[in-house]
């Protein structure tokens, strides 16, 4: 470190360099954090966190028992044992008492990305509420279909305040704040919506993973999705290959080209299935779909081709997607126990075996990404593990939860990793403190005490 | 996965002469025509996925019942190579370049068999030849299905256009003929869309109960004991009463699957079972 500090001040290492240099040490050596812990106010599992964006200094979590917390994650509110951990308790909380809080569990809960004046809960009771944090009151609320899995809103956008809603309905509903009202729904998965998010480069692009397992690419200024993920479209590396990418794609595009002529001569209304909409359905619509093809040649809207695509990502349902911020590549995980790396401009599966034994199921779960996409956070069962996303490889295990742990998020600013599980605790991971730091302000006047020169008498 | 240290084979078994075998104890080490040593134990790990493929096919049981060929699950590759994530690659490079085909199996969430193409069209030889006794006109759906569809179709499961768009290259296709094939055992349907086939290796029913057997009993079998756990080379050489693969099979298996982990000790690897 020492040499590294020299080197940068002689010009030999950039300073940039040196600071990603750093970073990727301490992302790579966490450890279940000694100086720093969190009181954890939910008294049921905790299902989503989620550090704002704009300075990384409040920490939003969202519990079972329909419980919101906001805790300070950069001021403790008091120490223990000797001056040496610092205790986060939550700023406010809001339970079931609040008159218009959730009543069953919370599964989501984001910032508004432009400040933290607001932000957005979404649960099992089929509502998404937004709130106004120095109030705590609801301002505005959306009723949806079916018990909300996911909410979403892009960091990017500058044109639109959309919540992108993954419901147990078959369609994500674009709520806006600006107007109250629902702006538009996307239809084409064929079950519930376990997760969605926006893309990391463009406002308008929003992705969403089915419990069909399925992942589509929806522009939200288009009809329908631009593109449907499948598993067996597959590139050998990070980057399709120069000379294979025209043999790649013509396969891929003559697939593609062959399965859309089909059913748009062969395709029925697309209204009509949207109507009937619930996924259990769809044994008989597959039959009915069969017996009409050849009679029937409904003219079908373009950009609704896609959703006569039925590529499935996963072979079980999708419960959690990542973008890197380069937008270049996609993580998902899927209930099948993989976790697939998709690179989003050829569409293809870069076949990086992620050795993930096991994932639950039943929840969605919220991955993490260092800021150089170099590792990726992944809830399994009980631990948190960290692969490094280009190899695979296993290159932390993070135990502490008793129980399953639902939700990650990794701040970027401090490399600071919070966890929360089933066990109703968020757990705060760091790496090593090599100085001890005088942890409260109190500590640190009594040290400076000692430490100054008494000699002025 | 670790390299084995490579020492005395003394107590290496051979997967063709399991049975006499276990009548005697003190039996010589036990090598194949060429002198290498077959136990799990040497041949823990390979460098290459080829290279596994080959010698886990030529180290496949041979079952007196039921006429099989040699299959590899991907879990054991999983098992024998060190890096996953070039085991994916070299599996798709091949199957693109039609030396094997990937099956996706019923027996449990992600398990998928490798069968090298010789072997499967010899397979379904012997099914043809089987059903040529029996009706007239149907070994010609499996003609077709062998000259057209499989040798254009890569995938693990086809969709009902594409089969008969396919089929029909090879004469006029009615649905009695898709019903033959999947009463031949080449084709089943998916359970989540009934438009979608998988293609299946045929004959092979027996053979999959005995595996999920087998892994049920090998686990159950380790979990019983105080520790959990066992030295690799006398578990390998216990015999597993409900599975007719080997022993050795179900252990690169279920390592590979992440349910048995191994760890290096002084007197050679232990088998333990994962908890999580």
């Amino acid at each position: 470190m020492w040499k590294g500090i020299g080197k940068r001040e002689s010009g030999e290492l950039r300073p940039s360099l040196f600071c990603s240099r750093i970073r990727s040490s301490r992302a790579a050596s966490l450890q279940l954090s000694n100086h720093k812990e969190i009181v954890s106010a939910h008294r049921g599992s905790v299902n989503s966190l989620q550090v704002d964006l704009t300075e990384g200094r409040y920490l939003l979590s969202g519990g079972a028992d329909a419980s919101v917390a906001v805790y300070d994650i950069q001021n403790s509110t008091h120490c223990e044992e000797g001056g040496r951990v610092a205790k986060h308790k939550s700023i406010f909380v809001i339970d079931k008492q609040h008159e218009h809080g959730h009543k069953y569990a919370i599964s989501s809960t984001i910032w508004y990305p432009i400040d933290t004046g607001l932000f957005v809960t979404g649960s099992y009771d089929h509502y998404i509420n937004v709130w106004d944090t120095n109030t705590t009151q609801v301002v505005m609320n959306f009723k949806t279909p079916g018990k909300v899995y996911r909410i979403a809103m892009s960091s990017l956008a500058t044109s639109h305040m959309l919540i992108a809603a993954g419901t147990e309905d078959v369609q994500v509903r674009l709520c806006d704040i600006a107007s109250g009202a629902f702006a538009h729904t996307l239809s084409g998965h064929r079950d519930g919506v376990m997760s969605v998010e926006w893309s990391t480069s463009s406002e308008w692009v929003l992705l969403t993973g089915g419990s069909d397992g399925a992942i589509r690419f929806w522009d939200i200024r288009r009809a329908g999705c631009f593109s449907v993920l499948d598993q067996s479209n597959s590139q050998l590396g990070r980057r399709p290959p120069f000379l294979e990418n025209s043999a790649l794609n013509k396969a891929s595009t003559s697939k593609a080209s062959a399965a859309g002529q089909s059913s748009s001569v062969k395709a029925r209304a697309l209204q009509r299935r949207a109507a009937n909409g619930n996924g259990s359905k769809q044994s008989t619509i597959g039959r009915v779909r069969n017996q009409v093809k050849g009679s029937m040649k409904h003219r079908l809207h373009p950009g609704l081709l896609s959703s006569q695509d039925r590529a499935t990502a996963h072979y079980g349902a999708v419960i959690g997607l990542k973008m890197t911020g380069d937008g270049m590549y996609l993580l998902s995980a899927g209930s099948d126990s993989r976790l697939r790396l998709w690179d989003i401009e050829s569409g293809c599966n870069t076949l990086v075996n992620f050795e993930t034994v096991r994932l639950q199921t039943s929840k969605p779960l919220q991955l993490s990404l260092t800021q150089d996409s170099a590792l990726v956070f992944v809830p399994c069962m009980a631990t948190a593990k960290a692969f490094d996303v280009w190899s695979g490889k296993t290159r932390l295990t993070l135990r502490g939860h008793y129980e399953n742990v639902n939700c990650c998020w990794f701040n970027a600013q401090d490399q600071e990793l919070f966890t929360g599980g089933n066990d109703r605790q968020i757990l705060v991971w760091s790496p090593p403190n090599l100085i001890t730091d005088d942890v409260d302000a109190l500590s640190r006047k009594g040290q400076a005490a000692l430490d100054e020169d008494n000699w002025s008498d | 996965m670790e390299n084995p240290a490579s020492g005395p084979g003394a107590w290496s078994s051979s997967s063709r002469k399991r049975r006499e075998r276990d009548e005697q104890e003190e039996t010589p080490p036990d090598t194949d025509a060429t002198g290498h040593s077959l136990s799990l134990e040497e041949n823990f790990t390979f460098s290459d996925t080829l290279v596994a493929l080959r010698i886990m096919r030529a180290q496949f049981p041979r079952i007196d019942k039921v006429s099989v060929r040699p299959f590899i699950l991907r879990s054991q590759l999983y098992s024998s190579v060190d890096d996953r994530t070039q085991v994916d690659r070299e599996l798709e490079s091949l199957r693109r370049e039609k030396v094997l085909r990937i099956f996706k199996l019923n027996t449990g969430q992600d398990d998928h068999a490798i069968m090298f193409v010789d072997d499967y069209l010899n397979q379904i030889e012997r099914i043809s030849k089987r059903m040529e006794g029996k009706k007239q006109y149907d070994v010609a759906v499996l003609e077709w299905f062998k000259i057209h569809v499989i040798s254009s179709k890569l995938d693990p499961s086809i969709g009902h256009e594409e089969l008969c768009t396919l089929l029909s290259m090879g004469g006029k296709v009615k649905d009695d003929h898709i019903t033959l094939l999947i009463n031949a055992g080449l084709l089943t349907r998916q359970l989540i869309d009934p438009t979608m086939y998988w293609f299946t290796i045929p004959n092979i029913g027996s053979v999959l109960k005995g595996l999920s057997q087998g892994r049920k009993e090998l686990l159950s079998f380790l979990n019983r004991r105080k520790y959990k756990e066992m030295m690799l080379a006398p578990l390998e050489r216990k015999c597993l009463r409900l599975s007719p693969m080997d022993m050795r099979f179900h252990l690169r298996d279920l390592i590979g699957s992440g349910h048995l982990k191994t760890a290096k000790t002084p007197s050679g690897l232990l088998v333990r079972v994962v908890k999580e």
